[in-house]
This record gives structure tokens, C-alpha cells and sequence, in this order.
């Protein structure tokens, strides 16, 4: 029987060395992970690497990690750093850190230090959005694009580099079809099921993620999933728990939507392939900062709540929950504003603070997220009198 | 007993089970006192499902019922999902509408409840129907929770039942400078190692839980009438604290405070039931 392109995905989500990546490196090709969202991957693959995003897929040991960050670094950041650690990320050549939080330049930094990857890079990212910080985050590239030929020995010429950004916008525009999708009247897919999609197509080759996308796609483009009970659409921190998602949908909801970090706000820029033969660059720094979606980003809140504002209209939504990690401040001080913002319009909201991963913690939010759809008394649970 | 026609609930919490039966044949308004309902409390086993199936039991062997004789059942605290797999309830509800809808019945002039359990604080907002409104629950921390009064009442050596009033009658109150259960402790420590008496620290434990709570009070606001469920509300000091930091009077449950949840979880089974 031939195995059902969903199930593949999922396999394929669950696993962080997985079967897509253990055949690239058998081949003899060289793998770079990241992390953050502002990083182009185009670049990476351009080169001739494999761009990986970096995850942590729930892992909730952190011994290692501890005795290089503390235990009031984000939990997300230390799983990632354990398993950089512990060996699991042996199969990554290079890292690219980026200035995205102070955690996460803790966990790329101790990771080299302790590992010592063949290539390492820190991409700096501008904090504010004008024409300075513009040609600052151009010539960023520049070096990025640089250093990138110096580990790879030959040049990224304008061909390949507009061959990449075209793959990686097909991608970006699959997963957001996918995402149209998932959050129609009678959605297509589950949000485990498009979280595991947005993880794999970050941790496989393009043109391998396009095959499966497109045929996925077309098996559930007419279709719809069974569910009953309300619409959610989930907001915050870093969050690549599949579990974590499969648990909240286990309760009579079902997220329609989001606006995370390993979702939608990674794929909403639109890049012109043609324009990396004239002024590669510079199109780069103006889609990955221009379109940042990002609570590190300053003076820039109106423009994230606006995004969450139109996805609630667009998708529907009953209700929203915005988490974020523990000590993730960027996360836990915009969720803040965020959760009075949308009470103000009248959207309920469900605000989460959770150690990542944790299991025990899932019973915890679970019984918050019941009593939220309890709240909301979309579902017919007799929770009321 | 006769013909009846009983509705459950049960509630596990981190301390201890309760189990609440009602009989459908009364009008759940006007049950406000003890004796129209049958109640049971045992402090919780490993597994919450033998801890409901112990509870439920006792209950019934005690007024000579059986499960068979149980109309229709909800379940709420730990392993309330379990526990409607296992067969002995019929569904699940969370125990923030269970508290909410328990406070609502005894008194339909709650607006608020605060609801302090063994690890769980929450502030719960209700409507002039008894819908729920809005919610605050206490973060991964123990700090507001009746763990932290279980912790420091045996670091002081006086029960936990007799901290509020040993507080209460305090001369003196010596206020706690740190939040969290574990250096709290350290903090009580040293000042019994200086001498200071055990019931100006028990009046200090007292308020620094009554000002934890407030913190989640304060997020969702407070609207009167105002009704404290769960263990904690059995200490005097803390009640009267949070009395006084939120300015009014709270209402009384008239029933045993830990049992509010399992009762709302029997009123709504009642609700439940009577629509099958």
C-alpha cells in the first residue's frame, strides 16, 4: 500500500534527522541549520546547502544545555541547545545565529562553542525600520552572501540565486494555500496537520516539500476534516510542539489560523525571483525586514496586532491564544497588549504562559484551554446552566 | 432511600476527592444547604481514577446506593477525562465552570469566585446568568496556592487547619519579603531562628498569600457578590486579608468550601442529564 502523503508528513515532522535529510547528507551534501526568521534561506541553498530550520519538537530534557544557559532561559532555546549538545544536530555543517533574542544568541553561541561547527555566522538584524537600518541589514546580506562562497569555494552567482529564491517562494506560497486551506468555513486540514507541513517545509529540499505539498493539496483541496466546536487561532512564542497543538484540538477546537513564529509569520513575504539578478541584496533586506512580523521589532506593535486583527476576521475566529514561553519577554510583553487589544474588540482570549514542551505542563493547559471553550459556549457541553 | 433520581459529581483535586450526588427531583435553587445533597471527601490516591472510583463508593455504600442508581454524571479536577473513559462519568468539564456554576447555584448573587486549591488559584468572573465571563488561573507556581500554606504551616509546626486562626490572633504580623514557596520558606526559617514568634509569622504567610491571589484578582477585576471556594477558604486569615484588599465582604458558600466544585459538577450533570 502506498503510504498516505499526510502520514509521510507527519513521520517526517516527528523526526529531526529525518529520512529527507539522512539521503542529502548521504550523498554527500552539507546541511546549515537556523533558527530564526529572519534568516533567508535562499542564500544557504543558493550556496549549495540544505537550509534547516532549527526545532526542538517537544524534548523537555535540557541537562546539558543547563550548565551552559540557566534555568530561566527560555526552555525553547535550551531543548534546541541539548540537542546540539547531546549529538541529535550532529548531521548540521554550519549554524547561523541571528540577533532575533538574547536567548537565542545564547543558545547559537554555547552551541559553537561547545561543538564547533565547521561554518558559523551571525546575521545582525536592525531592531527599527528606516533607510539606514535598511542599507545596514543590505550590507548584513552582503556579508552573509560572502562568508556563505567562502565555505562553499565558489561563488553565488545571480542564476542560482534567483533559482533559489524561486523555490523558496513556491514554497512560501504552498504553505500559504495551505493556510487558505486550513482556514475556510470547512477547513482542510487540522492545525497539527499544518504544523506539521510548516515544520517539514523548513527541514527537507525544496523541490522535495513542492512534490509532496501539491499532491497533498490536491487529495484535500475538495475535502474537508471532521471537527466540531470552535474556531481558534493560536499567537505567540516559537512553538514547533506538535503535541502541544494536538492536545488543544483534542478539546472540541480547532486552530484555524496563527500567528507564530514556525507559521504564518514565517511565510507571509513575497519575493520577486527575477529580482535577484539585478539587485539581489537589497531585495532581500527589504522583504525579510520589511516583512517581519516580529515582537523583537521596535515601535512596530500596530502593525502585528493588525495582523492578528485580519486573520481573526478572515479565518473567523471564535477565539485566540496567545502564549508564550516562560522568560521569553519579547513574547510575554506583547501578548499583554495583544490579549487587552482583541478583549477590547470584544474576541475572547486565552492568555498562556507554559514551560516549552513539558508534558506535565500539558494537563495544565489543557484545563485552561477546556474552561476557555467552555467560555466561549461554541460547543454544546451542557458547561452552562 | 427511595426512588431517586441522582445526579453526580465528582471532583478530583491535587489534595483531595470529593464526590457530590443531587437529587433531579428538587430544584437545584433552592438547595442551599448541606443537608438537601449527599457529599464525600478523601484525601486523593496516586491515580485519580481510583481516587474517584474510591470516593464515588464510599458514597454510595455509605446511603445504601449503587452506580446503577446514578442518572448521569460529570467529572472535573485531574484525570477528568480518565475518568468518563473508566465508565463513571458521562463527560467532562473543566473545574473553573464547575466552581463558577457551583458558586452560582448556592448564591445567584456571585459575580466572582476565588477558587484556591492545593495548586491551582483562579479568579473566575460570572454574568447575572451564571455564564462564564472571564478567568485568570495562578501560573506554573505554587507560590498562591494552598501548597504554599501546606509548606509553611510545617515549617512553623502548627496544622494547616489551625493557621489562619493562630494568625488571626496574632500580636505583631512580619511581612515576607519573597513570592516564591521555596525561599519563603528560607525567609520563614531565619526568623525563627531570630526569635520572632510563630503567629506574627503565620499572620505575614497569611497576607503574603492573600496579596499573591490579589494579583490575579486584579487582572480580571471584581464584581460583588464575592464567594471563595476551595481549601484555602477554610482559613480564616487569608479570607479576611483578601476581604480587606478587595474592600468588601465575601458571601458564605454555605457548604463545605472543597466541595463547591464537585457540586457545581452535579448541578451541571443534572442540567446535562435531564436534556438526554
Amino acid at each position: 500500500m502506498v503510504e498516505d502523503n499526510m502520514q509521510k508528513v507527519i513521520n517526517l515532522a516527528s523526526e529531526i534527522f529525518n529520512e529527507e535529510v539522512k539521503a542529502w547528507k548521504e550523498a554527500g551534501g552539507r546541511v546549515i541549520g537556523y533558527s530564526c526568521v529572519m534568516t533567508p534561506p535562499e542564500l544557504i541553498q543558493a550556496a549549495g546547502f540544505l537550509p534547516y530550520r532549527i526545532r526542538a519538537l517537544g524534548n523537555v530534557k535540557t541537562e546539558k544545555a543547563d550548565s551552559y544557559l540557566s534555568r530561566f532561559n527560555c526552555s525553547f532555546c535550551r531543548s534546541c541547545l541539548e540537542l546540539g549538545l547531546d549529538g541529535t544536530y550532529d548531521f548540521l555543517d554550519g549554524l547561523v545565529e541571528t540577533n532575533g533574542c538574547d536567548h537565542l544568541r545564547g543558545m547559537f553561541e554555547n552551541w559553537q562553542y561547545a561543538k564547533k561547527t565547521e561554518y558559523f555566522h551571525y546575521l545582525k538584524v536592525p531592531h527599527v525600520i528606516n533607510e539606514n537600518s535598511l542599507d545596514y541589514f543590505e550590507e548584513e546580506i552582503r556579508l552573509f552572501k560572502e562568508s556563505l562562497e567562502a565555505y562553499s569555494g565558489k561563488k553565488v552567482d545571480a542564476e542560482s540565486l534567483a533559482r533559489a529564491a524561486g523555490e523558496q517562494e513556491a514554497v512560501r506560497e504552498r504553505v500559504r494555500k495551505i493556510y487558505s486551506l486550513r482556514e475556510r468555513e470547512l477547513p482542510a486540514f487540522s492545525g497539527f496537520e499544518a504544523t506539521a507541513l510548516v515544520l517539514v517545509s523548513s527541514a527537507i529540499s525544496p523541490q522535495r516539500f513542492l512534490e509532496l505539498a501539491d499532491q497533498i493539496i490536491t487529495e484535500r483541496e475538495g475535502g474537508k476534516i471532521a471537527y466540531r466546536g470552535t474556531r481558534l487561532m493560536l499567537c505567540g512564542a516559537a512553538t514547533d510542539e506538535l503535541e502541544l497543538v494536538k492536545a488543544i484540538e483534542s478539546l472540541d477546537g480547532v486552530i484555524v489560523t496563527d500567528s507564530l513564529c514556525y507559521g504564518t509569520r514565517a511565510y507571509a513575504r513575497i519575493i520577486d525571483p527575477q529580482a535577484m539578478l539585478s539587485k539581489p541584496e537589497r531585495t532581500l533586506a527589504e522583504a525579510y525586514l520589511l516583512d517581519l512580523l516580529c515582537p523583537r521589532m521596535y515601535e512596530d506593535y500596530a502593525r502585528r496586532r493588525d495582523y492578528v486583527l485580519k486573520a481573526v476576521e478572515r479565518s473567523n475566529v471564535d477565539g485566540v491564544i496567545v502564549m508564550h514561553n516562560k522568560f521569553c519577554d519579547v513574547h510575554g510583553v506583547d501578548n499583554v497588549q495583544l490579549r487587552m487589544d482583541l478583549e477590547r474588540r470584544g474576541i475572547p482570549v486565552l492568555q498562556l504562559e507554559k514551560e516549552y514542551g513539558s508534558i506535565a505542563d500539558v494537563g495544565r493547559i489543557k484545563t485552561r484551554v477546556q474552561a476557555f471553550l467552555e467560555r466561549i459556549g461554541v460547543i454544546e457541553s451542557g458547561g452552562r446552566l | 432511600m427511595g426512588k431517586v433520581m441522582l445526579y453526580g459529581g465528582i471532583d478530583i483535586g491535587s489534595l483531595t476527592a470529593q464526590a457530590v450526588l443531587i437529587d433531579g427531583k428538587r430544584q437545584f435553587s433552592s438547595v442551599h444547604n448541606s443537608s438537601l445533597f449527599l457529599a464525600k471527601s478523601i484525601p486523593v490516591k496516586p491515580n485519580p481514577v481510583d481516587s474517584a472510583k474510591a470516593v464515588m463508593e464510599e458514597i454510595f455504600r455509605e446511603n445504601g446506593l449503587e452506580w446503577k442508581d446514578l442518572n448521569y454524571c460529570i467529572s472535573t479536577g485531574y484525570g477528568r477525562e480518565k475518568i468518563v473513559e473508566e465508565g463513571m462519568a458521562n463527560e467532562n468539564v473543566s473545574e473553573i465552570s464547575c466552581h463558577a456554576t457551583g458558586a452560582f447555584s448556592l448564591d445567584p448573587d456571585v459575580r466572582t469566585v476565588i477558587d484556591i486549591g492545593g495548586q491551582d488559584a483562579k479568579v473566575i468572573r460570572i454574568d447575572e446568568s451564571g455564564n462564564l465571563v472571564n478567568f485568570v488561573m495562578n501560573d506554573k507556581c505554587a507560590a498562591g496556592t494552598g501548597r504554599f500554606l501546606e509548606v509553611m504551616s510545617r515549617t512553623l509546626g502548627v496544622s494547616l487547619e489551625d493557621l489562619g486562626g493562630v494568625a488571626l490572633k496574632a500580636r505583631g504580623r512580619v511581612d515576607l519579603s519573597a513570592r516564591c514557596s521555596i525561599f519563603a520558606e528560607t525567609e520563614v526559617l531565619h526568623f525563627l531562628q531570630r526569635g520572632i514568634d510563630v503567629g506574627s509569622l503565620a499572620a505575614g504567610i497569611c497576607r503574603s498569600m492573600a496579596e499573591r491571589v490579589m494579583a490575579l484578582v486584579r487582572r480580571v477585576g471584581v464584581e460583588k457578590e464575592v464567594m471563595m471556594t476551595g481549601g484555602v477558604a477554610k482559613n480564616v486569615a487569608v479570607k479576611r486579608e483578601l476581604e480587606r484588599m478587595i474592600g468588601t465582604r465575601m458571601v458564605d458558600s454555605k457548604i463545605d468550601s472543597q466541595l463547591v466544585g464537585a457540586y457545581g459538577a452535579a448541578v451541571l450533570a443534572m442540567k446535562s442529564g435531564r436534556s438526554v
